[in-house]
């Protein structure tokens, strides 16, 4: 606005006065655009979010939810959660449970990328194929499938193992334990995490020119070092906005473990955090408890996005 | 500008759409001739025509009303009647099992019934296990609707081939039994008598047997009771009677796999479970299968079984509390009694009581503790962990038990 004002003459004072209306309307444009967006979300997730801030701040059992009034205690909620061994617990359980998740399903997803982009056109497609498959079956039936095969009494996977001579594991037990649980649901959402990093690191791959793998291969570049210092550099961006997206994701999964190790079998010794809330929150009715948990997770959850937001704005910068 | 437009037209619609859906909500709720009842599924599939001739008693003595009935599932029942809690459009009628009670009477949550419960049909009559759990500080708050007995389904061709000429009247006799069965069979993983290795309502009835509890009320706190002596030995014998007779997993539970599929598959000689396990044997061993009574260690006694079982409260909330009586007392008449007894289960009064085998193993029953916090424990799987520790033998018995002990005082005294 400065730097146009200085080319109009002075006295004209209306025309500015107008023009500067003009501008105003049309440097709001962009804002009224984004208004139902901004409307609509503060609706749906505003509110929610501030509705659970009251909630921490008050004891909210099943007696206060059957009155529909809650007693403010402050931060009683907060402090009884982070006095709780169990909660610290579940939360270093949690972190590397994460930490294997997100490992295992960039690396195989990595490492099948790299395959496609070796493959002949007929093997390409039928991996995608498999991958889009994998991708779009639901949760729920996946754990069906993957307990039906894991199961005790009759499950395939015992079978085949016995069948190839691995050992005896005739009605082998592979929800023994904490540690077995939760590796089993661990399979599970890696191979259900793999398709979404295939696909986006395959497409990064695009990117790479081809000019310059030739060049490292005249140079006598090995394979491994070429990935090293020319594809990495160029996947990087990709790379770690997948792994900040599967931090999150991994960190609060409920479906596939709450599912696959079963209710009946959902103790202390084996929560995650989204099973830790739902547990505090839902089965034992105290809500007000439950929302002091989510926070916490929403807070520990946001300070990984916030590296995540950070990547996407550093390559928005670059562009 | 067109854009703008179109924009705010499709947020417009939106809220538009929004209030009319909440206006529908509010025009539903306030339909006050219609009476909503929360049954269970069991209900759906076992005796659907009870029920529908209790709606017709009950809407042909209240001319303009109608039963609204809408079936359940055990898994998520509670947490959608959490909800119509919090939004206010609570059913008139809800069937809680008797062990979710306790939680929900301590809340607060249903209309006090102790005025009318004379006027109930058979309630001077009514099975104290039952009644015991659908009352709380000695206000009635639940009718007892029906209740379940576990009982061992059995081959009779299995236990004829293997020499067993007379069932077995203890336990001591019924392991024996289980040994002669797996050794005629030689099938490998072929449970003699399946019994899932966390199946707490199984697992605690020896410990009843003994005379131990899971806790007890003492000087106004609750105390876990499983250290107790007599809980160890009961915990041993279930250890030594899971080891002998079946081949389940140590750390599985009855729902996965459900022991009469076991069962169906061949797997199994006997079942321990609800007598209407008998409906899921598979169509080959329909005819074969029987039931008997769970021997005690005492011979000729019954082992003290988990009294399972329904109540029917109203929610405090209604506005048609009276209505909601008048439909109880429908369902829980003598003829509807006798039709829900014909179809296996047990009737609600001592009165009405027959003398077929769920009856029978009814006599010596247990129940768990009518603590507020019990289901916490249920959801937290204490009991089960503790199982699977002394099954797998990755804790000794009595470590076990105190853990789970100490576990089950501190999360019963929560306040």
């Amino acid at each position: 606005m400065a730097s146009s004002a200085v080319g109009i003459a002075p006295g004209s004072r209306r025309r500015r006065r107008r023009l500067t209306w003009s501008r105003v309307a049309r440097g709001s444009t962009p804002y009224l655009l984004i208004a139902p967006v901004v409307v609509v979300t503060g609706a749906i997730l505003g509110y929610p979010i501030y509705k659970l801030v009251t909630l921490s701040l008050q004891r909210y059992g099943l007696e206060e939810l059957i009155q529909r009034k809650g007693t403010w205690i402050g931060l009683d909620n907060f402090s009884s959660v982070l006095q709780d061994p169990i909660f610290w617990h579940t939360l270093g359980r949690t972190a590397v449970f994460t930490i294997a998740n997100v490992g295992l399903t960039m690396v195989i997803g990595t490492l099948l990328a790299l395959l496609l982009v070796r493959v002949s056109r007929f093997v390409r497609i039928l991996l995608t194929a498999g991958l889009v498959l994998v991708w779009s079956m639901p949760a729920v039936v996946a754990v069906q499938v993957w307990y039906w095969m894991t199961n005790f009494h009759n499950g395939v996977l015992n079978h085949l193992l016995t069948q190839a001579r691995v050992g005896d594991f005739f009605q082998h037990d592979w929800y023994g334990s904490p540690l077995s649980q939760l590796s089993m649901a661990t399979t599970l959402i890696v191979w259900a995490g793999i398709p979404f990093v295939v696909i986006s690191v395959y497409a990064g791959l695009a990117q790479v020119p081809g000019e310059l793998l030739e060049a490292a291969a005249i140079d006598g570049a090995r394979p491994w070092r070429t990935f090293a210092d020319v594809t990495f550099p160029i996947l990087k961006p990709v790379l770690l906005i997948l792994t900040s997206l599967s931090i999150i994701w991994d960190f609060s999964v409920f479906t596939q473990p709450f599912l696959l190790i079963g209710r009946s079998h959902i103790e202390a010794a084996n929560y995650l955090m989204g099973i830790y809330l739902y547990t505090e929150a839902y089965a034992n009715s105290d809500f007000g408890r439950g929302a002091a948990i989510s926070l916490l997770m929403v807070l520990t959850v946001a300070g990984m996005s916030v590296f995540y937001v950070r990547q996407m704005l550093r390559i928005g910068d670059v562009r | 500008m067109k854009r703008r437009k179109i924009a705010s037209v499709g947020v417009l619609a939106a809220v538009v759409a929004a209030a009319a859906s909440l206006a529908g909500a509010t025009t539903a709720a306030s339909d006050a001739n219609t009476l909503t009842v929360w049954l269970q599924v069991d209900a759906q599939t076992g005796w659907a025509d009870v029920v529908a001739a209790a709606n017709r008693q009950f809407e042909s003595s209240h001319p303009g009303w109608n039963v609204d009935v809408q079936y359940q599932t055990w898994g998520d029942h509670l947490g959608k009647f959490d909800a119509t809690l919090a939004a206010g459009n609570v059913p008139d009628v809800i069937e809680l099992g008797n062990t979710e009670m306790t939680k929900y009477m301590a809340a607060g949550a249903f209309a006090d019934l102790t005025s009318a419960k004379s006027s109930f049909p058979n309630s001077g009559n009514w099975l104290a296990g039952l009644a015991a759990s659908g009352s709380f500080n000695g206000k009635l708050y639940g009718v007892p609707y029906y209740a379940g007995s576990r009982v061992v389904t059995y081959r009779s061709d299995l236990y004829k081939r293997a020499g067993i000429a007379k069932l077995p009247t203890s336990l001591a006799a019924f392991i024996a039994d289980a040994k002669k069965l797996a050794a005629k069979s030689g099938k490998r993983g072929f449970s003699p008598v399946y019994v899932a290795g966390t199946d707490w309502y199984i697992a605690m009835g020896f410990v009843y047997d003994r005379g131990g509890a899971i806790a007890r009320f003492k000087n106004g706190k609750w105390v876990g009771a499983l250290a107790s002596k007599q809980a160890i030995a009961g915990l041993t014998a279930y250890k030594a009677f899971f080891n002998a007779a079946s081949r389940a997993s140590r750390t599985g539970d009855e729902a996965r796999p459900q022991p009469y599929d076991v069962y169906a598959q061949g797997m199994a000689a006997s079942i321990v479970g609800p007598a209407w396990f008998s409906c899921c044997v598979g169509a080959k061993y329909k005819a074969a299968t029987k039931q008997f009574v769970m021997p005690s260690y005492i011979k000729g006694k019954a082992m003290p079984g988990f009294l399972g079982g329904s109540d029917l409260a109203v929610p405090g909330r209604t506005n048609a509390k009276q209505q909601a009586i008048d439909w109880i007392k429908a369902l829980t008449s003598s003829t509807s009694q006798r039709a829900l007894q014909a179809k296996g289960n047990i009737p609600n009064a001592t009165s009405l009581l027959g003398n077929s085998v769920n009856e029978r193993a009814a006599q010596r029953s247990w129940f768990i503790p009518t603590a507020k916090h019990w289901v916490d424990v249920e959801n937290g799987n204490i009991l089960r962990t503790m199982l699977a520790r002394i099954l797998t033998g990755k804790a000794t018995i009595q470590q076990a038990a105190s853990w789970a002990s100490d576990n089950i005082s501190f999360t019963l005294n929560r306040p």
